[in-house]
Order: structure tokens, then C-alpha cells, then sequence
């Protein structure tokens, strides 16, 4: 990366910089660097021009470097790889190692999927993105970037493996659960028949007995069965399974009042006064930081008309 | 802009934006803001008109000139639209009569910028499209009272799809469900009114967001708690109408045990402070009526004394 300053440097000699003119009384003076400051303003002198060059390659390189999330310098970027017909290989290469530091910002994963996409190839996208989610396991851009690449190069088959050994370091990574859904569901060859919704049912069963706390878990339980039509009525045995074994999760007790009001509701009947008994053990012992919310909960549920 | 509307919200919100802010620096900083406006070139309409609106920053180098009518088009020194909104909002908050506004030039831009699927790229050329410019787009119209730049049926069933199987807004649709989304989500559909229609099932949003409480807010599941959280989930739940079901005594407590001797608040106890995670602990401290502080509106996510001047403006009170 270069450290010279541009005005000593012969290869700069032709251009004028152009400082930034901010009146006497900017609302958000911005103490930059000099360094920062002085390549910014060779950087404004040749986009003023729209110079496409060499120079100014690593010119962008070096500002990204020290401001990954200036927007323009992206984009300007993104045209230089175009007009000096770049090998976009190495410009994978130059954000494999910018990535390393920078893996929360935005602009890298867009630019990524810029380059990606003019290259029509994806076999290094994988490699890439595990890499990211080692390092930072909830990553959301790089859970998001992944969908993308599963669907643009058509890489669904070994995601679901991929998910199960997250799951396996971390149970409760919500990250790897909703991608999961996202394979199950959104493959477009993907059937969903019925073997397919027992199996995922099945898993958050399992899940759920592993570690009964964990509302991913839960939620991806209900979520499944929501979209696949089928009634939470079918939880019946499960949860009495649960509760056999001692099991206190708010969790457990609240998907237990869903049944009880499911039931009240197809019956045309009053709340079963179990459910209301639910929801004060869970104001006062089971959850107590959401008692407001069970309060609520319970008067919704005695205003189920008969 | 974005800077300084954490800035001077955060005055807003503790009273004391008039008294800290001298009469001189008020009028500059209102020509600083509107020099940042880029506006149609006359010569160049065709393509200005994707880039009109406001940047954040005189970055690019062109005169500095508070005035202007109209400015030369330049590809790389176009307009954002979230730091539209945050310069809409800043002119609000220093009480300006945004009578140098081009509306129509920002409202063309939207229209623009909005895509096929109802959500909006951020600035001309921009592929980074999600519901955070959804919201701000919203914010846009709302103060320029000027809904001509979105499809609101589009963007309506942009949101919708945004919500997953947990019930709660990501950043796009196929998303993990996310607080900052889901706050962006739920204030946009509060603006466009379209909260009935948008929401696939609002008990179980609301939930959602409670069961995000560890003591602060947390932004998904099983991650930890942080104090732009508390705000953002804190928001939706206002806008819904059930920010009351919120454990106020323990928000209260995290949020105290954010602040820093220095001052401010940082994301957890132990980060230092920075500017937007003290507005985002002022705010929700607002929400929760703490003494001493103003109030702020959640849809639009601007303290309250820029909405009343905004409201002032268009006639009403």
C-alpha cells in the first residue's frame, strides 16, 4: 500500500489536487488525517476528469483502506475494473485480505457480489463466506451474501449440512436457523410434501430437548408449521413430553397457552383456566422481565367470547 | 449528516438545542446543509434528475455555495437518500422554513430509486437494496409532504415480504429477522398507513419484540444486548402501540449502566460512548417519559420540536 505522500511522488506530478470546500462554518467538521485528506484530494482531482488508470487503482485501494465505507470510491472502483478490462480474480484476491479486518461493513459484500457477478463465477464464494462466519458467526451480511451465492451458481446441495454443523458449534445461532429455512423452502426445485415437513419438525424437536431455552428453536418449530398449514394442536404430546420431564422454559409454557387458545377459539368456548394459570406463573416466576406482557396475554385470552 | 442529526437530536432531546446552539451558528449551519444539496443540472436534466436530493458531505470539492439553483451534474457526487432524510431532519431541528428545498427534484428521485420489488436503492447506481432506504424514503415524503416518489403498494408488499417465519422484519426478504429492520419496517408502514395490510401478524410481531428483553434489547435472537436496540425494538413498539408491555425498570438499569463518565452512552457497559448510540440511549429513555427529557416521534424518528416545526410550517396547530 503506498505511504508516500502524492506530492513528492514523480507519477502524480501532472495533477492539481482539489481540497474540499466546506465554507467557514461546516455543521460536521471532520478531523481527517493528513494522509486521509491528501488522497482524497488527488482522488477528487482525477474523478473530476474521470481519469481510469493505474494509479488511480491503488489511489482507491489506499482510501478504502483507511475509509472502507466511503460509498463513490466503490463505485468508482467498480468502473475501473471494467475500463482496464481488470482480471477479476485479483480484485477477489484484494478483498479476500481487506475482509480479513473489515468483515462488518457493507460496501465490501456489495462489491463483492459486483465483481462476483461480472465474473460469473462463484467457486470461490463458499470458501469466502465460511471464512467470514468462523470468524463472526452471526454475521448478518455474510449469511445474506450467502443466500445470494446458494441461488446465483445453484449451490444448494450441501447447504443443509452446513447449517447442521453450525448448529452443532452453537445451538442458538439464529443466523444458521433461519438459513436453514431458507434452504428447506426457498430451493425452487425444493418439494415440500409431507416426509420433508416431518423431518424438519422432527429436528426442532430434537433441538428443542437438547437445550429447551432456546427460543430459535421454537420459533423455527412454529414457523415451520405455520407455513406448511399444519395446526400447533399436532405439539400436543410433545409438550406434555416436556413438562414430564420437569421442564420449566417459558418457552414450553407459552406454545401451551397458543394450544389452549387455538382450542378455545375452534370451540367457541372460554379460555381453559389453565392457560390463565400459565400466564400469572409466568408474570411472577417463569418470566418475570416480560410480567406486563403475560398480564396482556391473559386478558386477550379472557376476551375470547364465547 | 448523519453525524450531526445524532448530534442535534440528542440536544433536542435533552431541551437543549436553542440555548447551545448561538444564533450565528444556526443560520451557517442551515447554508452548510443546503450547500449540500444537489439539485438539476439545466443543462444535463436527464441524468440529474436520478442524483437530486442531499450528500452527506462536500467530500467531492465542488464551490461551496448555499444558494444554489442548481448544480453541475457530477456521476460521482450524487444525492443518498438516507442522508436526505438526516438533512431534512436537521433543518427541522435548527427551525429552518426548508423553503430552499427542491421537492420535486427529491420526490423524482425516489421514484427513481425504487424498484421493482418496493424497495430502494440508496443513491444512483446502487445495487444495496433494503428496507432501511424503505423507511427513509418514507421519512422524505412525509416532511415534504410529497408521496408522488412511492409506489406505497409496492413498498407495502416489499415490507410484508421482508417478514419471516419468526414474524419479524430482515433486511430483505429470505432475512433474518432483525430489530433494525424490523423498526424501519414497522415506522414506514406507520407512515404510509398501511400497518393493517403490511403486518402479517402483529401479535406475534409484538411479541417478538418483547421477548427480545434480556434487561436492554437485544437485536435477534441469542445475541446480546445493545443500546441502539432498546431503540430500535423499543420504536417498533411504540409505533404498535405496545411499548407499555416493555420491563421499564430494567431497561432503565441497562441503559444507566451504558453511560460513561465521560458522558454519552456506548452499545454495552463496556464501550466507550459514541454519538449515535447516545442518541439511541436518549431516545429510548424519551420513549420511556424519563423527567427532563423531550419526546421524540417514532414514525419518523425525530424529536419532537422538529415535528412541531414541520407542523407549524404546513398550517396545522
Amino acid at each position: 500500500m503506498q505511504t508516500d505522500s502524492y506530492a513528492n511522488n514523480p507519477e502524480w506530478e501532472d495533477v492539481q489536487p482539489i481540497p474540499q470546500d466546506d465554507g467557514e462554518n461546516p455543521l460536521v467538521p471532520i478531523a481527517y488525517s493528513r494522509e486521509y485528506s491528501e488522497a482524497m484530494d488527488y482522488f477528487r482531482a482525477v474523478a473530476r476528469v474521470n481519469e481510469k488508470s493505474q494509479r488511480v487503482l491503488e489511489l482507491t485501494a489506499h482510501i478504502i483502506d483507511m475509509n472502507p465505507a466511503h460509498y463513490t470510491i466503490w463505485q468508482y472502483r467498480q468502473s475501473l475494473l471494467d475500463a482496464l478490462k481488470m482480471d477479476l480474480n485479483t480484485e477477489l484476491d484484494f478483498i479476500d485480505v481487506l475482509a480479513e479486518e473489515k468483515s462488518k461493513n457493507y460496501q465490501i459484500w456489495h462489491h463483492r457480489q459486483v465483481v462476483v457477478e461480472k465474473l460469473g463465477n462463484g467457486s470461490r464464494e463458499i470458501a469466502f463466506i465460511n471464512k467470514a462466519i468462523e470468524d463472526d458467526s452471526k454475521n448478518y451480511h455474510a449469511w445474506s451474501y450467502r443466500q445470494w451465492v446458494v441461488q446465483a451458481f445453484n449451490l444448494w446441495d450441501n447447504e443443509l449440512s452446513y447449517v447442521e454443523d453450525n448448529l452443532r458449534i452453537d445451538i442458538r445461532n439464529n443466523s444458521a436457523w433461519n438459513h436453514r429455512y431458507f434452504v428447506v423452502f426457498s430451493r425452487p426445485d425444493a418439494k415440500i410434501d409431507d416426509s420433508t415437513v416431518q423431518r424438519e419438525v422432527e429436528f426442532s424437536k430434537r433441538m428443542i430437548k437438547i437445550a429447551p431455552n432456546n427460543g430459535s428453536s421454537w420459533n423455527y418449530l412454529l414457523g415451520v408449521l405455520r407455513k406448511c398449514g399444519q395446526s400447533v394442536e399436532t405439539l400436543e404430546p410433545f409438550l406434555d413430553e416436556l413438562s414430564k420431564d420437569n421442564i420449566q422454559s417459558p418457552h414450553l409454557l407459552s406454545t401451551k397457552i397458543l394450544l389452549y387458545e387455538h382450542a378455545a377459539q375452534k370451540q367457541e368456548r372460554s379460555i381453559n383456566d389453565e392457560a390463565l394459570k400459565l400466564c400469572d406463573e409466568l408474570a411472577s416466576k417463569y418470566d418475570p422481565i416480560r410480567s406486563k406482557y403475560w398480564g396482556y396475554r391473559k386478558s386477550q385470552l379472557q376476551a375470547i367470547s364465547i | 449528516m448523519t453525524l450531526a442529526f445524532f448530534c442535534l437530536g440528542s440536544l433536542s432531546l435533552l431541551g437543549q438545542l436553542d440555548s447551545a446552539v448561538s444564533e450565528k451558528d444556526r443560520k451557517e449551519w442551515i447554508d452548510w446543509i443546503y450547500a449540500q444539496q444537489v439539485l438539476p443540472d439545466p443543462e444535463d436534466l436527464d441524468k440529474s434528475r436520478y442524483t437530486c436530493g442531499f450528500k452527506g458531505s462536500s467530500w467531492a470539492g465542488h464551490s461551496y455555495d448555499p444558494q444554489a439553483t442548481s448544480t453541475k451534474y457530477d456521476p460521482n457526487d450524487t444525492a443518498s437518500i438516507p442522508n436526505t432524510y438526516t438533512a431534512l431532519a436537521n433543518l427541522l431541528l435548527l427551525g429552518d422554513d426548508l423553503s430552499r428545498v427542491n421537492t420535486k427534484a427529491i420526490a423524482t428521485m425516489l421514484k427513481h430509486l425504487q424498484q421493482e420489488d418496493g424497495s430502494y436503492a440508496p443513491t444512483y447506481g446502487s445495487s444495496e437494496t433494503d428496507i432501511r432506504f424503505v423507511f427513509c424514503a418514507c421519512v422524505i415524503s412525509h416532511i415534504l409532504d410529497d408521496w408522488s416518489g412511492v409506489d406505497i403498494d409496492r413498498a407495502t408488499a416489499f415490507i410484508r415480504n421482508s417478514q419471516s417465519y419468526e414474524n419479524a422484519m430482515g433486511q430483505s426478504p429470505e432475512g433474518e429477522a432483525h430489530g433494525g429492520s424490523t423498526f424501519c419496517g414497522v415506522a414506514a408502514l406507520t407512515l404510509m398507513g398501511k400497518l393493517k395490510e403490511g403486518l402479517v401478524d402483529r401479535d406475534e410481531l409484538i411479541k417478538w419484540c418483547l421477548a427480545r428483553q434480556i434487561s436492554g434489547f437485544q437485536g435477534r435472537p441469542n445475541k446480546k444486548e445493545d443500546t441502539c436496540y432498546c431503540f430500535w425494538i423499543g420504536g417498533a413498539l411504540q409505533n404498535l402501540g405496545a411499548f407499555h408491555l416493555v420491563n421499564d425498570a430494567n431497561l432503565r438499569s441497562f441503559l444507566m449502566s451504558t453511560q460513561t463518565i465521560r458522558g454519552g452512552f456506548g452499545k454495552d457497559s463496556e464501550s466507550p460512548p459514541d454519538v449515535l448510540h447516545s442518541y439511541m440511549g436518549l431516545a429510548t429513555l424519551s420513549l420511556m417519559k424519563e423527567p427532563g427529557l423531550t419526546e421524540l416521534d417514532t414514525a419518523l424518528n425525530i424529536p419532537i420540536a422538529g415535528v412541531n416545526h414541520l407542523r407549524k410550517l404546513r398550517g396545522h396547530q
